[in-house]
């Protein structure tokens, strides 16, 4: 039987990426990026501030992998994201009824969902759902 | 860089399932063919340092190789051996910093290797044990990173490639069918097979718009190269090569930090600067073996490092420029898509096929040479954010 473990350091340390989606955004160049940073991966610039992602956004690339890592029941669909608030999000698309319904440009929106388990813990985290266009 | 050094002998084994050699006999079989391959012979004792390429070691079950093991594997635990990893580009990186070691004058006389092991564990293992190695399991954030591994981070590109150029899943199956055509010459490829457009679009999804046939194999592989001075190399071969130019180009380490999934800017400034250093343009080039370890990549590699416009590589495909006999043909070895990727053993293999293209020694696959000029490419690591580019020629 696995032992749980008390905590998954990695899963503790980005809660607040995780859960209240704080990232950086660069005074200097514009760069938007997370997880937090403390020099802009952009142009080196120390000159930052936290910036709180939006949860909407359109879908700028996705696939539909077949063949993913153990622990995911294939297919799953990552999509990278163009946020509303500027910045992109990777992630993996929930509730699709099929992979044939994200489009690039598709609209979607984060959900907190069951991302996976670490030795017996349960992980949350933000998955895309699409939004039913108006 | 530019002339100061020349490659004096090249060898490599057949890439394949090679489940009767240990990583130890693939080194010492390309290490012993490298020394055999320099025409007027060479004591192995002249070697004076060693670079060692190894990249799966600590993922897919060998442990971590340092330079002692190939200091240990060819006897000679005299010289300082350093071994290097560097993503997909560890091989090219491999040579480029065989190549330093020699411009530097420290040594005359140096050996690149490169050698990896990735069928020992199951198909699925393999490949996720070289998705972990890209950041797939965990990676730097758990919910970005989630599914990841080679075939979605290149199908992520795919997508767009599609969206913004018009680029369609035909166009990226033709690569497959020439890479595995020029393969079929090959003796050295791990595939060695010919395939159809409606093969590879009716094989298995594997990362959908990629195909099975979209994807290089997980490959067993050794490659070598021994480097010298340029100033001894006749000493050595009647044949030597020159290296013009050698670079590293890095970008973002995260797909979402990059502003572009139709470009590479690690492949366009390792060639640029590779360029620079050797002062010709790419229209002087006369074949190149390019990263196609997906069928989108080596469409894009063509573009990054400047052998066509953003947009016009499948055009140019489908018109047969890049064929063996074409134009300017990109892979005459096969590639990575036929020819295998044992990922620090492909740069060190694609050398082997520029040499012997440059020496005209390449039996049916010779591609016709006008300047005497080949380049060796790899692309790889997280979000593909980090290329090698390497010039060669066989004259100063």
């Amino acid at each position: 039987m696995t032992q749980p473990a008390p905590a998954s350091p990695v899963y503790w340390r980005f809660n607040p990426e995780v859960f209240r989606l704080i990232g950086i955004k660069c005074n200097d160049c514009g760069h938007i990026s997370y997880p937090r940073t403390k020099i802009c991966h952009e142009c080196g610039s120390l000159n930052l501030e936290e910036y709180k992602l939006a949860k909407k956004g359109t879908v700028h690339t996705y696939c539909v992998n077949w063949a993913p890592p153990p622990n995911f029941e294939p297919p799953i669909t990552p999509v990278i994201v163009d946020l509303e608030s500027g910045g992109r999000y990777q992630g993996l698309m929930t509730e699709t009824a099929t992979p044939e319904d994200v489009k690039v440009n598709s609209k979607v929106e984060m959900v907190l969902r069951k991302l996976t388990t670490d030795r017996g813990l349960n992980v949350y985290g933000y998955k895309f759902r699409l939004v039913e266009e108006d | 860089m530019r002339g100061k050094v020349a490659v004096i002998g090249v060898g490599m084994i057949k890439f394949g399932e090679l489940f009767d050699k240990s990583l130890e006999t693939m080194v010492q079989e390309a290490y012993l063919n490298c020394l055999n391959n320099v025409d007027k012979g060479i004591d192995p004792k002249e070697i004076k340092a060693a670079w060692f390429g190894q990249w799966s070691g600590g993922f897919i079950g060998q442990g971590a190789q340092s330079g002692q093991s190939l200091a240990s594997f060819i006897g000679n635990r005299d010289i300082p051996v350093t071994r290097l990893e560097n993503g997909c580009p560890t091989g090219g990186d491999t040579f480029r910093h065989a190549c330093l070691g020699v411009a530097s004058g420290l040594y005359d006389v140096v050996l690149a290797l490169g050698a990896e092991k990735m069928r020992d564990k199951p198909s699925a293992e393999s490949l996720g044990g070289a998705g972990s190695g890209g950041g797939a399991e965990t990676g730097s954030h758990p919910a970005w990173m989630m599914g990841q591994g080679g075939p979605a981070i290149q199908a992520l590109h795919a997508t767009r490639q599609m969206y913004e150029l018009g680029y369609t899943m035909e166009d990226f199956a033709r690569v497959a069918v020439k890479n595995h055509h020029n393969g079929t010459f090959c003796p050295y490829a791990h595939y060695q097979f010919e395939l159809t457009i409606e093969r590879v679009l009716g094989s298995y999804v594997v990362c959908w718009p990629l195909h099975l046939f979209d994807c290089c194999p997980q490959t067993d592989g050794a490659a070598a190269a021994i480097v010298c001075r340029a100033d001894l190399a006749k000493k050595y071969t009647d044949k030597p090569v020159y290296v013009l130019g050698s670079n590293v180009g890095t970008d973002h380490s995260q797909l979402w930090d990059r502003n572009s999934l139709v470009e590479q800017l690690s492949s366009v400034k390792a060639a640029r600067g590779a360029f620079e250093m050797a002062g010709i343009k790419p229209k002087d080039v006369d074949f190149g073996e390019l990263h196609d370890c997906f069928t989108n990549t080596e469409l894009m590699n063509i573009e990054d490092v400047g052998f066509a416009r953003k947009g016009e590589a499948a055009r140019m495909l489908k018109d047969g420029e890049f064929d063996m006999h074409g134009r300017l043909p990109i892979n005459p070895s096969g590639g990575l898509k036929s020819h295998g990727h044992p990922i620090a053993a492909t740069g060190l293999g694609q050398i082997f096929e520029v040499v012997t293209q440059l020496r005209e020694e390449a039996d049916k696959r010779q591609v016709k040479l006008k300047k005497g000029i080949g380049v060796q490419h790899n692309v790889g690591g997280p979000a593909f954010g980090v290329s090698v580019f390497n010039i060669l020629s066989r004259s100063q």
